[in-house]
Order: C-alpha cells, then structure tokens, then sequence
C-alpha cells in the first residue's frame, strides 16, 4: 500500500465544501425523496440505499466513444499495416464511462430543517475489450454545481407537490 | 522517412489519447419532461402493495431485482437478455389515497427517452396491480 494512501490531502476542506450544500426541507423523508428523483433526473440506476444513514448511491454507464480517438488509432493501425508491422490499439480506445454517485443528506445537527447534502463521484473509462482503462475521481467545481441546482429543483417540485 | 512516421505514429497516439473527454454527469434531458413521461398516479392501492407490483412486474419482464427499500419505495433491476437493460422504480405516496410510480431506465449506454418505453412498462403494471387488487397470485 502507498505510504500517503490514507492521508487526508491539503485539499480536502476545499474539496469538501464543493461537495457539500444546505437545504431546507420540511422533513427528511422528503428530501431523501427529492434526492432519488434527482438521481433519476440525471438518469442514473439506483444501487443501494440506506435511510437510516442518508445514504444513497446510484450509477449509470454512458458512451465514451470518441469520434477522434477512433479515427487517431485507426490510422495509427493502417499506417502500422502500411510499414509491415502490427499493432493493435484497441485496448486504447475508450467506449464507456461507468459513472458512480453517492449523495449523504443528514440533518443538521445546529438547525431544525436544514439539511446538508454531501456527493461524491467517481468514475472508471472502460476500454473496447472491457478492460478498465482508469478510475477517476470528479473534483470539478462546476460538475458539483449543475447536481445540485438538479437538487435544488428536485426539492422544490417535492416541496409543491400534492 | 523513418523519423518522419515515428513523429505521425506520436502525434497520433497524443490526439487520440487526448480526444475522450469525461463522462456525461448530469444527463442530457430536461427535468420535466422526463418526469412527465416516466411517471403515472394509482388510486386503487396503497405504497406496499403497489410495489409488490412493481416487482412482480419486472419479473414478468425477466429483470433479477438488485435493491428495494421499502421506505425510500426504491426497487432496482437488470435484465441481461440479448442487452443489458437496467431500472428503477419509485414508488411514493400522493396524499392519503394516491400512490405516484415513476420508472426510469438503461439500456447498455443510454438512457430510455422513449416514451412509447414506458407506456409499455405501465402497461405491464396496470395488469399486474389489477391481479394484485384482486387478490391473484
């Protein structure tokens, strides 16, 4: 095992706060609702879910193909052909993501209705032969953002429905 | 010529390599919409009973259920015949008397727009809660 694997990063306060967000809901059955709503807005299969916990996780599997990196390889492999050599660059070429979410909404332990909603996301790229090609976590700020505004409108139809 | 090809062989390697950006996050429809088409309302039984009908509907189907939870009214469940097709089903209550049952799914890489996709499923569910109301095994 690497030596740093388990040491928080400098980050992590940093990143910690682009994962996390309050809201107001009028109970935690209802925001727990909004957030699988909100999952199914973003189009992605439920996998496990503990409400004692807050927890929910969900994944989806999307297309990773690359019209340029298809037609980089191919000509790599023709121009391989062409000098009376082989090589096989499948292995290279991407074809999907297989894209992980796991959002924990706890109560907040200071205000009554406020909730705090944390994700996290990773994802791995899966090459043509089925192969994981790399895993990666998502760190972007503004990936982080456009879930939660997805939240944020999930909790708002959940908060005037009925 | 020899170092000429190397540098075409690098150059190629990089632009492929560099092509694929990151996966689609936040997914491609709007938010209503889906619902809109994903969603249907039941009057005639209650959360639990509707989602014994729910899972006996996707077996009907030929899913294997992966996760239910009986609280959030979650059931997940793939089906590998000739693609592989994954859903998930919620089922809340709406007031006192209506249950709301929305269904979203995948097939393989993308997601199921199609509205026509989920008239079927809905299809499927009202003959299995009438079989359910009326108490058929």
């Amino acid at each position: 095992m690497p030596k740093s694997a388990l040491r928080l990063p400098e980050s992590t306060l940093e990143l910690r706060s682009i994962q996390s967000r309050s809201f107001e809901a009028e109970s935690e059955a209802k925001i727990l609702a909004a957030t699988v709503a909100a999952m199914q807005d973003m189009e992605y299969n439920i996998d496990t879910v503990q409400i004692d916990l807050g927890v929910i996780t969900a994944s989806k599997t999307t297309d990773a193909t690359s019209n340029s990196a298809v037609v980089g390889y191919t000509m790599l492999e023709i121009l391989c052909i062409a000098h009376g050599t082989y090589c096989d660059t499948s292995e290279k070429i991407p074809d999907k993501f297989r894209t992980t979410i796991t959002m924990v909404v706890l109560p907040s332990l200071a205000r009554r209705g406020e909730f705090t909603a944390r994700i996290t996301l990773h994802y791995v790229t899966i090459n043509t032969l089925g192969k994981v090609m790399k895993r990666e976590s998502i760190v972007k700020a503004e990936t982080y953002q456009q879930v939660f505004e997805i939240l944020s409108n999930a909790i708002f139809i959940e908060a005037n429905e009925e | 010529m020899k170092s000429g090809l190397k540098t075409v062989l690098i150059m190629l390697s990089i632009v492929g390599g560099c092509a694929t950006q990151g996966p689609d996050v936040t997914g491609a429809s709007s938010q209503l919409q889906t619902r809109q088409i994903q969603t249907r309302q039941y009057e005639t039984l209650d959360k639990k009973m509707t989602m014994r009908s729910v899972i006996a509907t996707l077996q009907d189907l030929g899913f294997i259920i992966d996760d239910a939870d009986p609280n959030l009214g979650t059931v997940t469940a793939t089906r590998l015949h000739k693609y592989p097709m994954r859903m998930t089903v919620v089922v809340v209550n709406k007031g006192e008397k209506q249950v709301s049952v929305r269904a979203s799914a995948r097939i393989g890489k993308k997601s199921v727009t199609d509205a026509r996709t989920y008239q079927d499923f809905f299809v499927a569910l009202d003959k299995a809660m009438f079989l359910t109301l009326n108490k058929v095994d």
